[in-house]
């Protein structure tokens, strides 16, 4: 397993910087909303950042996150427009091929259960919908661990920044 | 073979041995087994009884193909009458007729499927499972019995048996009805309860089912993984069920990191996250007990030098005069001053080895032994990451 200290350092890092980016842009107040999108957006880049384009689901949400016209991608838009073509390119990889008629055998219906369930766990996964089946349990692998990592950084900047406002008694 | 079977059949019930012994005589002629020796020397105990099963293995589908219909009415009757007798099977009253009944029942169940090597724990672990296999001797007997051309079996049941090796199926496809095809390849999809290794025919299509099977064994190794990591996965055991856990728990994970970034929107009113602030106050528990070799050096002075710690990183604190790129492994040797940190930590290797502990005990020991305007660079310039630190997907 990586090493998750210094996943959770570097995301750190690269989320402050990025949410400095975005308040030096934006000289206005944002509304709450946007503050929070603007959080999360940051956070989510800076998380697939730590991945360095190694896994698909973290070259997927830059490119989504560049498409969507954000200013916090920044350098990484050049990357991520070759990362989505190759994204697209792999995509047409595997059509499924279903079979018409439908046995209700029980490994049939077994199968299709487990079929349905990946394609759910494909749509939970960014850049999830063109990944054969080989990679999807890596990925998840991949991302809920990075999920992970985000979500302790950020409990510990909300209780440092309650702390701030509410000192201890 | 067969006649001698025939006469002895005709007259009385050929007891359970002389049935044995020529049905391995007639596998011996018909099936020329490859290098199964043992076999060659039936004897009326156990040992005939596994003999039997590796005679039968080693050329699976002649066994469910040919051994039934060659053989007499008699033979077949004599082991119709045993299910009376011998089934339920484990408590018969005659042993040898259960053995007999056992062995053959395993034979047939195990057509197709068992490798050879792993015929021995085949057997240990098809003898306790008899009692299921009521049902498949039942249909592959009536079978048997319908169709006499052995030959015409073994060629049909060839290329069934690629196709359904492929399949995932734990439990058998359940329809008796027709075919003899489907006779054998239900025989073989019963079978994965107990047999784990799937047979190679040496077919054409053999490729494929072995693709299909490192394929299927390279992600239950990965879900395994998987069901250490998400919580309350460890028993659960059939893929849709943790497939399931695991879709709850990404769904969670995702919906906790909305949550706190709106909450973190909300205590932010200006999104500035104040390094400085944060860390000025009592955050994080301290430990600073852990981290003796950290102290500050009285050289640093840049309160701002955290601001910029990308690739060019201009830190005056003393501790790394020139360019640091934190993302880049330090070359620059440390600067004499400085003895909180380890010229450990600016060699290529890991620095997080000079920094053990948790993420939290970073900020706390430096916090804690540190002004706060100097502890960041200390700190970022701590969270140097030489690249091969990244990445390491050890999947």
């Amino acid at each position: 397993m990586r090493n998750q200290r210094s996943v959770k350092q570097e995301f750190l890092r690269k989320w402050i910087t990025g949410l400095r980016r975005y308040s030096c842009d934006e000289k206005k107040n944002m509304s709450f909303l946007e503050r929070k999108k603007a959080i999360k957006l940051s956070a989510d880049i800076a998380m697939a950042s730590t991945r360095d384009k190694t896994t698909r689901w973290s070259q997927a949400l830059i490119a989504n996150a560049s498409s969507s016209g954000d200013t916090l991608t920044g350098s990484s838009k050049n990357n991520s427009s070759r990362s989505r073509k190759k994204m697209l390119m792999m995509r047409r990889r595997r059509p499924k091929v279903k079979s018409a008629k439908k046995e209700m055998s029980a490994s049939c219906i077994a199968k299709r259960l487990a079929e349905k369930r990946t394609r759910k766990l494909k749509n939970l996964l960014p850049g999830g919908e063109s990944i054969d089946e080989g990679c999807l349990v890596e990925e998840t692998l991949d991302y809920i661990e990075s999920l992970r990592a985000q979500i302790e950084v950020m409990r510990y900047l909300v209780t440092a920044s309650q702390l701030i406002i509410n000192p201890y008694p | 073979m067969l006649h001698c079977l025939n006469s002895n059949a005709s007259g009385s019930e050929m007891t359970v041995l002389e049935r044995q012994r020529a049905t391995i005589k007639w596998q011996h002629n018909n099936n020329h087994h490859q290098g199964y020796s043992s076999s060659s020397s039936p004897s009326p105990s156990s040992s005939s009884s596994i003999s039997l099963v590796q005679v039968q293995s080693s050329s699976p589908a002649c066994l469910a193909a040919g051994a039934w219909p060659k053989l007499d009415n008699n033979f077949l009757m004599g082991f119709t009458s045993s299910p009376s007798s011998g089934f339920p099977l484990p408590p018969p009253p005659p042993p040898t007729t259960s053995a007999a009944s056992f062995d053959l029942n395993s034979a047939i169940s195990r057509t197709s499927s068992c490798p050879l090597p792993s015929l021995a724990e085949g057997k240990e672990t098809t003898t306790p499972n008899n009692k299921r296999k009521t049902d498949k001797f039942h249909n592959t007997k009536v079978v048997a019995s319908d169709n006499d051309n052995k030959d015409k079996r073994v060629k049909v049941a060839a290329p069934n048996d690629s196709a359904t090796v492929g399949k995932k199926g734990t439990q058998d496809c359940g329809d008796n009805s027709n075919k003899d095809n489907s006779k054998v390849s239900e025989v073989q999809n019963q079978k994965p309860d107990y047999i784990h290794v799937r047979a190679r025919r040496g077919q054409a299509t053999d490729s494929h089912s072995l693709a299909e099977r490192v394929r299927r064994e390279k992600i239950s190794e990965r879900m395994k993984f998987l069901q250490d990591l998400v919580p309350g996965c460890n028993k659960i055991t059939g893929k849709a069920g943790m497939l399931d856990e695991i879709i709850n728990y990404v769904q969670s994970l995702q919906r906790q990191v909305e949550f706190l970034s709106m909450k973190l929107a909300a205590v932010n009113p200006r999104l500035d996250f104040n390094m400085d602030d944060l860390f000025t106050r009592e955050v994080f528990p301290a430990c600073a007990a852990s981290f003796p070799a950290i102290e500050m050096s009285p050289n640093m002075a840049n309160p701002a030098s955290y601001l910029h710690f990308n690739s060019s990183q201009q830190i005056d604190a003393g501790i790394n005069p020139q360019d640091i790129s934190l993302r880049r492994t330090i070359s620059a040797p440390v600067s004499a001053p400085e003895t909180f940190l380890d010229s450990s930590c600016f060699t290529q290797t890991l620095p997080s080895s000079t920094w053990e502990g948790d993420f939290q005990n970073l900020y706390s020991v430096a916090f804690d032994q540190a002004r706060a305007a100097s502890f960041p660079s200390q700190l970022f310039t701590g969270l140097l990451e030489p690249s091969n630190l990244k990445m390491e997907m050890e999947m």
